[in-house]
């Protein structure tokens, strides 16, 4: 294997697995109360997580700009998804 | 390590210059069909678990984090094997490229292995599909995710199959199954985030 590629895939690796467990760090913060800016937190990392994974180890880096654009998309849409379901959740235990 | 002597297919050496999709473009559909059916269940889950946060977070608190941070690990560190696989098949050291892909299934199994313990010690402990929102949430997320790990086991050994054989050796193959597991991979890192860390 090439030795700089494969030199990057191991920072690729470390790095994912140092970002979770900053991941446990910010999830341990929550107090009692459902907190939207940590949640949007712990599921933004996630999120970035998956991208890095996307870009790295499935070679969407290199792939074409379709391909980059709809994992792009799934991303977003993830996350605009997710926190849109949190909010709307708190409404209706609000109301 | 480089099976010189082997002439590579065809295939392998057209496609190393310019941009290319890795593996076949079906299973890139697939992937990210998958990828939005799981973000409709995500959504489901944030939603109920905003609206009974009390709840979520009691049950959630019988779960082990260290065994999601496990889980996380090892499949992060298949994701990493299985990149390795895909780019020694490249260079055409198909040997280290086999070392890898089987690495990977190590790595999967230790994912099933503690998947099932943790199953077991939940239901152990008197916390079943049934339990609560929570839990029905656990098993099915994880139940799901399991499946698409069996799955995965299927897609290793066709690239194994082919890495072994000479005569078959597509690169096109065995990227397709990376994706595969690759897709294991990120979407666990979803499930990881919302049913262990998510407070």
């Amino acid at each position: 294997m090439n030795g700089r590629l494969g030199n990057r895939l191991i920072v690729v690796w470390l790095a994912l697995c140092a970002i979770t467990l900053a991941q446990l760090a910010v999830g341990a913060r929550s107090g009692p109360a459902p907190e939207g800016a940590i949640a949007a937190i712990v599921i933004g990392i996630a999120l970035i997580k998956a991208r890095i994974i996307f870009r790295e180890f499935m070679e969407v880096r290199h792939a074409p700009v379709l391909l980059r654009r709809l994992t792009d998309l799934w991303i977003v849409l993830t996350g605009a998804i997710l926190l849109g379901g949190h909010l709307a959740g708190l409404a209706v235990a609000g109301s | 390590m480089t099976d010189a002597a082997i002439p590579r297919p065809r295939a392998n050496v057209a496609r190393e210059a310019g941009r290319f999709v890795p593996g076949q473009p079906d299973m890139w559909a697939f992937v990210l069909f998958e990828a939005f059916v799981f973000t409709a269940y995500f959504a489901v889950y944030v939603f109920s678990r905003a609206r009974s946060h009390e709840l979520f977070v009691a049950s959630q608190a019988h779960l082990d984090l260290r065994v999601g941070v496990l889980n996380t690990l090892v499949l992060l560190t298949s994701s990493w094997l299985v990149a390795r696989c895909v780019r020694a098949a490249r260079a055409g050291s198909y040997r280290a490229a086999t070392a890898n892909a089987l690495a990977t299934v190590v790595a999967g199994l230790v994912f099933l292995v503690s998947k099932v313990l943790e199953w077991k010690a939940e239901i152990g402990r008197g916390f079943t599909f049934t339990s609560d929102e929570f839990f029905s949430f656990y098993y099915f997320l994880t139940a799901i995710h399991f499946l698409h790990l069996l799955i995965g086991f299927g897609a290793l050994a066709i690239a194994i199959r082919e890495l072994r054989s000479p005569a078959r050796r597509s690169q096109v193959t065995v990227e397709t199954c990376a994706t595969y597991w690759h897709t294991i991979d990120f979407l666990w890192v979803l499930i990881f985030a919302l049913l262990y860390v998510l407070r």
